[in-house]
């Protein structure tokens, strides 16, 4: 049962990496990729429909985290204390400039929330690796050696390849000049999920370790099974209503 | 302070803004459900025009739900580790299944829903609302498990200094879970009912003349706000014997004076709410006419969102000085080794970077009630005028091609 949950808990990681890796990434090349309001707008509009599916991989791996793995969630959340604040901060600043940008017309506005994106959307980015590097390395007192800088650049690097690939699948020949096809789209996916996948195989034997008693996890599971072929069809829905287009009409975010 | 009042006073604000947006999405979700299905089975466009009305405020409310609900997740663990570590084999499985099942579902049908419109069929587009409206339900039901598991701890037992699950069952018909849902979803629906009456008051009030999508969404707004005061307080009644019997004490005043000050300041508010409601539910097919009742029902809606908040913090307040009811006191649940530095840094951040965006909303979510129903942007058809001109771009796109 431990072993079963822990694999759930690195799917919904792993998944997480792979889908908003690509939401990041286009936030952070927002700037570069849209250099007038217009471009920006279409580039917000390729993305919008993905975001609210892609991010809550992360709200379910910590209820996972929480639920089937308690002692690990209180050392994990309490050890990298810091980090958590700007992952929540940054994670908080890139939603609400989304939400918050086409609310109000002026060019100002939604200029200043697309800075938001861009800065928040890498600084999210920069922290996961800062946070992966302090977790492989026992949750240490200095959170930001060179080796988590170093990840941290990767992972914001990755995730960049990673947008600028959805970009080009999503809005063929548009904001890239380029046409990727949906396989390309997967393996940047699976090098953005690299950074989170092979720390947790290796920590795997003692994340299982932690994981909570029996009686709470087959509790856990006899309440979710019954839900994830709806869990699933879900999203496979969300990427069969929005395919590739030339020009995604701007709605809402 | 003490770090255990700082770490208090955090959780204590940003659940309380969490809440905020929580009990208004609650009431609205349903709401706008019942309006898109209105519209696909009349056809009317009126109906249409209140769906993407009130649809527009509702999903403006719920950007701000989901950013302090992430803060309120990640909380337990960074401040209340000794809660993880003492009950967390108990209490974290509902959270678990609030995110994992109910809020995984809430968020992806609501992209769907969002982005979804003029894209989807009709009747698919409609049951994307209705499945966030009971994943919304589902996340109050298991948040309430979850809390009321904390109130009174049944179904576990202590083993080698933890708390252990026994008897799952026994946390969904706790005591102080039975009567503490009823009176939630009474809250949110008579808190979205305020809302959307108040608001359409403040439409028909600036402008009286014959505007048929506020006619309709006052009567709406105020028979939802009747249904909402009635089981809110009628819940709220029979929870009293249920609470007392597990939580003797809690309102005696004595050991809790703000908890048994915030009790009764609720009960006098939400009394006083509730009588004005029901005088305007009886003249309620006349009301759009009865422009005096107007400012009334405008001031009627910021107060649901004060009694709800004085409701939350007697039953927290008042369970006070556990954490888990006689097991755990909330000193203890404390992270070990937290200081107060990290507290104050993090407060910047929560609720400080919160309270801010929560103006922001607050602010945004009036000027939508301003704005005229034709400038709605949710589900705003595609060919119809946007600031930004439909149609491929110049293909131009070389100097951003080499990355």
């Amino acid at each position: 049962m431990d072993i079963i949950w822990f694999c759930a808990l690195a799917f919904l990681l792993v998944g997480y990496f792979a889908l908003e890796g690509f939401d990041l990434g286009l936030g952070m090349l927002l700037p570069i990729l849209g250099r007038t309001q217009e471009e920006r707008d279409r580039i917000v509009a390729g993305m919008a429909p993905f975001v609210l599916a892609n991010e809550v991989w992360l709200v379910a791996a910590v209820g996972v985290l929480f639920g089937a793995f308690p002692q690990l969630e209180g050392k994990a959340l309490s050890g990298l204390y810091p980090l958590i604040v700007s992952l929540l901060v940054t994670w908080i600043l890139r939603d609400a400039g989304l939400w918050f940008r086409r609310r109000l017309d002026g060019r100002r506005w939604r200029g200043f929330w697309d800075t938001v994106i861009a800065v928040a959307s890498l600084g999210l980015s920069f922290t996961w690796g800062l946070a992966i590097a302090g977790m492989a390395r026992g949750f240490p007192d200095d959170l930001a050696d060179p080796r988590g800088l170093l990840l941290g650049a990767l992972v914001a690097a990755l995730f960049a390849l990673h947008g600028w690939t959805f970009a080009s699948w999503r809005m063929p020949g548009q904001m890239t000049g380029s046409r990727r096809t949906g396989l390309a789209l997967m393996a940047t996916g699976a090098l953005a999920a690299l950074p989170i996948a092979v720390p947790l195989a290796f920590m795997a034997p003692s994340i299982v370790g932690l994981a909570a008693p029996d009686e709470t996890l087959n509790v856990l599971g006899l309440m979710v099974v019954p839900f994830t072929p709806l869990m699933i069809g879900a999203q496979v829905w969300v990427w069969r209503t929005f395919r590739p287009e030339r020009a995604p009409h701007p709605s809402f975010f | 302070m003490e770090v255990l009042d700082l770490a208090r006073l955090q959780f204590a604000m940003t659940g309380s803004v969490h809440f905020l947006f929580v009990v208004l999405t609650l009431g609205m979700a349903p709401m706008v459900a019942v309006m898109q299905t209105k519209h696909l089975v009349t056809g009317k466009p009126v109906y249409e025009g209140m769906t993407r009305f009130w649809g527009q405020i509702y999903v403006i409310n719920y950007a701000l739900g989901i950013m302090t609900g992430l803060v309120m997740e990640f909380q337990f663990g960074m401040n209340w580790s000794g809660l993880s570590h003492f009950a967390g084999d108990v209490f974290g499985g509902p959270l678990a299944i609030e995110t994992l099942v109910a809020f995984f579902l809430e968020s992806t049908f609501l992209g769907l829903w969002i982005f979804g419109w003029h894209k989807l069929p009709p009747r698919l587009h409609l049951a994307c609302i209705w499945m966030v409206a009971f994943t919304a339900y589902l996340s109050a039901f298991w948040i309430m498990v979850a809390n009321s598991y904390l109130q009174n701890p049944v179904g576990s037992e202590l083993r080698d200094g933890r708390l252990v699950l026994t008897d799952f069952p026994a946390l969904l018909t706790n005591p102080t879970f039975v009567a503490a849902l009823p009176h939630v979803i009474g809250a949110g629906v008579l808190t979205g009912g305020c809302v959307v009456a108040g608001a359409s008051a403040y439409r028909l009030f600036r402008r009286p003349a014959d505007e048929e999508l506020f006619k309709r969404s006052l009567r709406t707004g105020l028979t939802w706000a009747g249904v909402g005061a009635l089981l809110s307080i009628g819940s709220g009644y029979a929870q009293i014997p249920l609470v007392m019997g597990v939580q003797p004490g809690k309102f005696d005043g004595e050991g809790n004076l703000a908890a048994t000050v915030g009790f009764g300041f609720m009960i006098l508010l939400a009394e006083m709410l509730a009588l004005l409601i029901l005088v305007m539910v009886i003249v309620v097919a006349r009301v759009h006419r009865l422009r005096w009742t107007h400012p009334l029902i405008m001031l009627m809606a910021p107060v649901p969102f004060l009694i709800a908040i004085l409701g939350w913090l007697a039953r927290e307040i008042g369970r006070q000085p556990w954490a888990v009811y006689g097991k755990l006191t909330t000193a203890d649940a404390i992270t070990p080794g937290l200081s107060s530095g990290t507290i104050i840094a993090s407060l910047v951040a929560f609720p400080g970077l919160l309270l801010l965006l929560a103006a922001v909303d607050y602010l945004l979510i009036l000027k939508a009630i301003r704005r005229e129903p034709g400038e709605v942007g949710l589900g705003r058809p595609p060919d119809t005028g946007d600031e930004v001109a439909a149609g491929p771009l110049p293909p131009h796109r070389a100097h951003a091609g080499n990355l």
